[in-house]
């Protein structure tokens, strides 16, 4: 491709990439931005200040938080064995295991949410933080469980052989040889299954019944009412962390595409 | 049985279970055995469900939309991969750029989607300003559209950075080996990009590409905000039939959450059959 294209190409991702930020910056302190004008040209901090006042969206926020890390952990937790699993197996048995793990992600989450409702209303979880979170873990653990499958793909089976025919134990072969040098891995995927959570609209309104208010659902709301400022200085206050942590951490991104292209992919 | 094939199997049935859990209380209610203003087994609201228009049409706007978002966003990671594949720091500065906004959730994707291309949206505003169109007679309106035009460009958008770190990866785990060859060959650039890049990236991609077409279709967020109220996509149709004052209607409700279902089985069995066409191409 000629210079002039690749520029026009950068140019292009790079407003892809910033432009969002930049928008929903402006977005939320402009004060009265009237179609046509092209810019808004009369600014009001008012939708940062109600937040540094400690208003719902703060509660929102430690909401998610709390939802987005218990459901991380616990996805990892479940997803590290059944991506060992998983890679270990061969032919059929490989194929099932995976398309058991494809489908809670395939599943549209509205159908999800209304099929269990009625279960999460009956042992009690309607409307609570815990049942938002138990929700929001069937998808979860499955993105993380694809991740973790490609992830012991890549790693070699024959050192845990070996650690088993020296004489170790399950628990001391996953403790002393499988685990630790996936610390990284683990991470991720912890971080995975966060964002999962931290992005949740439709589980979130279903089992939390409008009693449970996560941050994208206070995004959701102010969308719907018109709210735009509000609904930008939310949506900022979701989308900064995850986007920040990708920048940050540029490797975490390269390195779960190389173990989720595996697991999507067969590589 | 191995007893890692047995661990694999009691895996996948713990993380199937609240699937198949939502799964069957949903099928019972299709069939009046639970459920709101459930009556016992009958096929009424089957039969109701199957004869309303409206739903074929949330369906067929739902899934239209959903393919035609993932193979836009697919064009563009095929695009992106095959020219930003070097090693130079321009390459690698777009490579790091194209997947920026892969964490930014729907709910926010589709806030963009209006605030971009919305009636008073950037795009509107901006082209007024240049003097391409006048306000009194503006731009098409392509959010809330029937069509769905700015809701399948906002989840192509959104879908893309998927796509192209997938396809990132393979070409840095297989392209460059048989490029390389089919350079050797004497094939010439395009040769190449048309015989041996595009049918690797394609192959390879089909498996994302089919789960970006069912998350897109999944979606209840972005085409409550971005899309029509005629006809009304699949997963919006669902929750305002579950909220209608008739509960006889709310109880139909679940034979669409039903279809819903199927969407997601078809999904994820198209992905794992997508997964094994590349492995076969890989193989042969």
């Amino acid at each position: 491709m000629r210079p002039i294209g690749r520029a026009a190409l950068l140019t292009v991702l790079a407003v892809s990439a910033v432009g969002p930020l930049v928008l929903l910056g402006l977005t939320s302190v402009a004060a009265d931005w009237f179609a046509p004008a092209p810019w808004p040209t009369t600014f009001t901090a008012d939708a940062w200040r109600s937040l540094a006042g400690g208003g719902r969206l703060v509660g929102a926020v430690v909401t998610s938080a709390l939802v987005a890390a218990t459901v991380g952990v616990l996805a990892a937790l479940i997803a590290v064995p059944i991506g060992h699993a998983i890679a270990r197996l061969t032919g059929w048995g490989r194929r099932l295991g995976l398309a058991a793990l494809y489908l809670p992600v395939a599943t549209p989450p509205i159908a999800l949410g209304l099929g269990l409702q009625f279960a999460f209303l009956r042992a009690g979880l309607g409307g609570t933080t815990l049942g938002v979170a138990l929700a929001h873990l069937v998808p979860a653990a499955s993105f993380v469980g694809i991740y973790f499958a490609g992830v012991f793909r890549a790693t070699d089976p024959r050192l845990e052989d070996e650690a088993r025919s020296l004489g170790a134990a399950p628990g001391q072969v996953w403790r002393r040889v499988i685990l630790p040098p996936l610390a990284r891995e683990i991470a991720d995927g912890v971080a995975l299954g966060a964002l999962i959570s931290w992005a949740q609209v439709p589980l979130s309104l279903v089992i939390g019944g409008g009693l449970v208010h996560t941050l994208p659902l206070e995004v959701y709301s102010y969308l719907r009412s018109g709210e735009s400022r509000y609904g930008a200085v939310a949506s900022l206050l979701l989308i900064v962390p995850p986007v920040m942590i990708l920048a940050a951490g540029r490797l975490a991104a390269t390195r779960v595409s190389r173990y989720f292209a595996p697991a999507l992919t067969g590589i | 049985m191995t007893r890692d094939a047995r661990a694999g199997m009691v895996a996948a049935t713990v993380i199937i279970v609240p699937v198949v859990v939502g799964l069957l209380y949903t099928a019972s209610a299709s069939v009046g055995l639970t459920g709101l203003d459930a009556h016992g087994l009958s096929t009424a609201r089957l039969a109701r469900v199957s004869a309303d228009s409206q739903v074929w049409r949330a369906i067929a706007w739902t899934l239209s939309t959903a393919t035609a978002g993932a193979l836009l966003a697919l064009t563009a990671a095929v695009t992106l991969a095959s020219v930003v594949r070097g090693t130079s720091i321009g390459d690698r500065a777009a490579r790091w750029l194209a997947i920026v906004p892969l964490p930014i959730p729907h709910v926010v994707a589709a806030s963009l989607g209006l605030l971009v291309l919305g009636e008073s949206g950037l795009l509107a505003r901006w082209t007024a300003a240049a003097g391409w169109v006048s306000i009194a007679r503006h731009l098409p309106a392509i959010t809330l559209d029937p069509w769905g035009i700015g809701f399948t460009l906002t989840m192509a958008w959104k879908e893309t950075p998927f796509l192209a770190i997938v396809a990132f990866a393979v070409l840095a785990t297989r392209g460059a080996q048989l490029d390389e060859v089919a350079r050797t060959l004497g094939a010439g650039r395009w040769a190449t990009f048309r015989r041996v890049t595009l049918p690797v990236l394609v192959r390879a991609l089909a498996p994302a590409t089919i789960a970006a077409t069912v998350f897109i279709a999944g979606s209840f967020e972005a085409p409550i905000i971005l899309g029509p109220s005629d006809p009304l996509p699949l997963p919006v149709l669902i929750w305002e039939r579950y909220g209608d004052l008739d509960l006889a209607r709310r109880g139909d409700a679940y034979v669409l959450i039903l279809i819903a279902f199927a969407i997601g089985i078809v999904g994820a069995a198209a992905v794992s059959w997508a997964r094994r066409w590349d492995l076969d191409a890989e193989t042969r």
